[in-house]
């Protein structure tokens, strides 16, 4: 499957009920140390399990525990694309 | 284990006594439960000097001491690079920097078992940490559950450290994990790699630091990855510009330090758990969490169940309470009865009956309702659907400047706000938590209740076309709880716009923690915490303000020549009531004529000039004095002061004719629908409940925010009932 090389991957973007791999935390301040410090690192596997009613905030899988995030949060996470290796 | 000889036998004494532990772990690690059934009922919660911070220690003999040992329950943390308030907190106790706390001989860190990498993480910092430490293996159970076995053993030969598994709610594992602690060690020999270019500059920036201040874990390694709290802060400022150079060098060999450090400890966290967690095939395919959460979290569904149970919560408070509320009410009616068949006249019998038992009576009738309150809210938080409700509700909060943790605290709060402003203690960010206790008191509480009633069936009920009152009544006390909504909404905006701008984002990063079934003595332990701090610390201001209120009001007496005046008076005229005895009247009217020239009464006509543009005079004035003991006071006082004698005793029928009998000298309506609509403007904006400030004062650590928001609620108040009853009475007239 040929990809274009489009804008990065975002995990706000991820769909409901897909996994990807997190390539990189953007940002400087105590929000991207916390995202990391609760396991969201590069690699690791993150799974969108379901949004609030109004669309935020995010519910994700991550390292086997469920972890809520705010949508602008989540744009600070650069993913992998989803179902590439 | 140490081993005995012949020649050394084992000497306990010659070990350092273990004078004091700390409980660290994340938050839902059941660490309290720990806590609780280590230390019992010897327990002591105070705050840590200059935050709103409980400190909870307790006392524990552990075998070998001679002497108990103090236990610290520290917030939980995810972290120790602290994030927020409690986490400051926890990490101050463990480096040493907390005031009034010594540096903890051993520290116990709990870990779940079900959720082992991220508890790992705080393990890894513990052991940067330096102390000795003993790690308690919680959550077995549900992890074994999940098809996930941990090999203790295997952890303990990993980590160097006594690693103890236990079902802390089941006490299993406590023996040993006491044994334990009387022979901590310290973490000797773990390390997870770190990429050279960090090394170095550590190395590099340490030489310029100090002796040890380049190993792992030291002053440099800590600085670049950002830990600034308590002394670390000064020693990047005076070495801010070798810490500059080191994070300069590091990004240009594209080196982040913070993402390095924490990524090279989850990836030894990972092959320690490669090593330690068996994994067997699972029962369930998914946990029983997230079969339950595809329900209670679903978009539509999950909203309907939602509001099921905040309707519950809410109604229930009403329900259970009000019989338990009558009952209470109903014996202090019948002591203070008691007490006036059984005592002579004079200021003494006033003081018990008017004074002491009354002020009780205020604050006791409160109690059930708080109670069950915080019951309700120790479930919640317990069986981990708080989490839950702010993930719903934090989308529309954020629109205001709220977040979804404040839902629950404002709930509370139409209630009572001194609970609600109590739980608004799980908010970490500090503005995010002050502009949820600011706007908390909009929150229509259960005092403004019986002031709505009263206010509504004296003069709305009468003017409403027969057919439409009973919706029409409903309507107007809707409009109540919406106008106290709505002014929380705009002035919550108006703080995070103004005072409270962000100097950082707000955020939202919460752990949804695993259901369980709430223990009940938990729950139980929750809800007397909470309820008798209630009663200390507003129990004692609303008390104090009832027999105030009452001195104010007894004083200075009526002449007896006035008295005696009145009592003519009174005789003279038909009576408007057949069922009201003359005897009856003249005490009424007495104690009318008592009040409105007691220094009450006095300072109710000072200020009645400022209430006639808002529509009311001195009577109401001297209701609103009353109102500061507690709200509803307003109606009782209201009742003295139109001579219909106590509202609690009699019930509120007759004060309701009287409100609809009194005339301006012009002949118009003293309650007038207009100066009604105003008045119950005033009882839902304006800050009235002195024992609210208190609880204020107390949790942002400082008159200034409590006597700001004395200020503006009534400020807006005023001008809001100023400009409904000045445009209004030029629309309809007075």
């Amino acid at each position: 499957m040929v990809k274009a090389v489009t804008a990065p991957v975002t995990l706000d973007t991820v769909a409901i009920g897909q996994s990807a791999r997190v390539r990189t935390v953007h940002g400087t301040d105590h929000i991207r140390r916390r995202l990391l410090e609760m396991g969201l690192c590069p690699e690791v596997e993150v799974e969108v399990l379901r949004r609030a009613p109004l669309g935020d905030p995010i519910e994700l899988r991550v390292r086997g525990y469920l972890l809520s995030v705010r949508g602008d949060h989540a744009r600070q996470v650069e993913m992998h694309p989803p179902g590439s290796a | 284990m140490i081993t005995a000889t012949l020649s050394s036998p084992p000497r306990p004494d010659v070990r350092a006594a273990v004078r004091s532990v700390a409980l660290a772990g994340n938050p839902n690690s059941g660490k309290t439960t720990l806590f609780n059934a280590l230390t019992g009922l010897h327990q002591k919660v105070a705050n840590y000097p200059g935050v709103t911070v409980e400190r909870k220690s307790g006392r524990c003999l552990l075998p070998g001491e001679s002497v108990a040992t103090e236990i610290i329950d520290l917030p939980g943390t995810y972290s120790l690079i602290a994030s927020s308030p409690d986490e400051r907190v926890t990490a101050n106790v463990l480096f040493g920097r907390q005031d009034q706390v010594r540096l903890p001989d051993a520290v116990v860190v709990v870990i779940d078992a079900s959720n082992l990498p991220r508890s790992l993480y705080l393990v890894t910092q513990l052991i940067d940490c330096g102390r000795p430490l003993v790690v308690a293996l919680n959550m077995s159970d549900i992890a074994a559950r999940r098809g996930l076995v941990v090999d203790h053993a295997a952890l303990e030969r990993i980590l160097g450290v006594s690693v103890i598994p236990m079902v802390s709610h089941h006490r299993r594992g406590l023996a040993d994990l006491m044994r334990a602690l009387t022979c901590a060690r310290v973490p000797a020999g773990v390390s997870w790699p770190l990429p050279q270019p960090l090394l170095t500059q550590m190395r590099t920036l340490g030489a310029a630091l100090g002796p040890d201040a380049g190993a792992i874990g030291g002053t440099a390694h800590r600085l670049l990855i950002g830990d600034l709290d308590g002394e670390l802060g000064n020693v990047a400022m005076t070495h801010a510009a070798a810490l500059a150079e080191a994070s300069r060098s590091l990004a240009g060999q594209g080196v982040d330090a913070v993402e390095a450090d924490i990524t090279a400890r989850y990836r030894w966290i990972d092959t320690v758990v490669e090593q330690v967690v068996v994994r067997q095939p699972s029962a369930e395919r998914r946990s029983l969490t997230e079969r339950v959460d595809s329900l209670l979290m679903h978009p539509v569904l999950g909203l309907v169940i939602f509001t099921l149970v905040m309707a519950l919560v809410f109604i229930s408070v009403f329900w259970i309470a009000q019989p338990l509320m009558d009952g209470l009410q109903d014996g202090i009616t019948r002591i203070g009865a008691f007490i006036t068949a059984h005592l002579a006249d004079g200021p003494l019998k006033s003081l018990l009956t008017d004074g002491i038992i009354k002020g009780v009576g205020s604050v006791v009738v409160f109690i059930p309702q708080i109670a069950i309150l915080f019951l309700f809210l120790a479930i919640l938080e317990d069986s981990g659907y708080l989490a839950r409700a702010a993930f719903l509700m934090d989308r529309i909060l954020a629109k205001v400047g709220l977040h979804g943790k404040s839902f629950i605290p404002l709930l509370s709060s139409f209630a009572c706000a001194i609970p609600g402003i109590m739980a608004t203690r799980t908010i970490e960010n500090r503005k995010d938590r002050l502009a949820t206790i600011l706007v908390a008191p909009f929150m229509s509480c259960s005092a403004r209740l019986p002031v709505y009633i009263l206010l509504i069936e004296s003069c709305f009920y009468p003017v409403l076309p027969a057919r439409y009152q009973a919706v029409g009544k409903g309507l107007i006390m809707l409009g109540c709880y919406v106008l106290g909504i709505v002014a929380a909404g705009g002035i919550a905006w108006l703080f995070r716009h103004s005072l409270l701008r962000r100097e950082v984002r707000s955020s939202f990063i919460l752990e949804m923690p695993s259901y369980k079934l709430p223990q009940f003595s938990e729950v139980a332990r929750q809800m007397w915490v909470n309820s008798s701090k209630f009663l200390t610390k507003a129990g004692t201001v609303i008390f104090a303000f009832a027999v105030l209120l009452w001195a104010a009001m007894y004083w200075p007496r009526l002449p007896q020549e006035s008295a005696q005046h009145v009592a003519a008076q009174v005789a003279s005229l038909p009576s408007a009531e057949a069922n009201v005895s003359l005897d009856e009247r003249i005490a009424d009217a007495q104690q009318s004529a008592q009040i409105s020239q007691s220094y009450a009464g006095k300072f109710g006509h000072a200020i009645a000039p400022a209430l006639a543009p808002i529509g009311a005079d001195w009577k109401t004035g001297i209701g609103l004095v009353g109102a500061f003991a507690a709200r509803e006071v307003f109606v009782s006082t209201l009742g003295i002061v139109y001579g219909v004698g106590d509202t609690e005793e009699r019930g509120t029928g007759r004060l309701s004719a009287q409100l609809q009998r009194d005339h301006r000298e012009n002949g118009l309506k003293v309650w007038s629908p207009l100066a009604a609509t105003s008045i119950l403007v005033w009882f839902v904006l304006a800050m009235q409940c002195m024992s609210t400030v208190a609880v204020v004062r107390r949790e942002t650590g400082g008159w200034g925010w409590a006597i700001a928001m004395l200020v503006f609620m009534n400020a807006l108040a005023y001008v809001s009932c100023l400009g409904i009853y000045q445009i209004g009475s030029r629309i309809w007239g007075g």
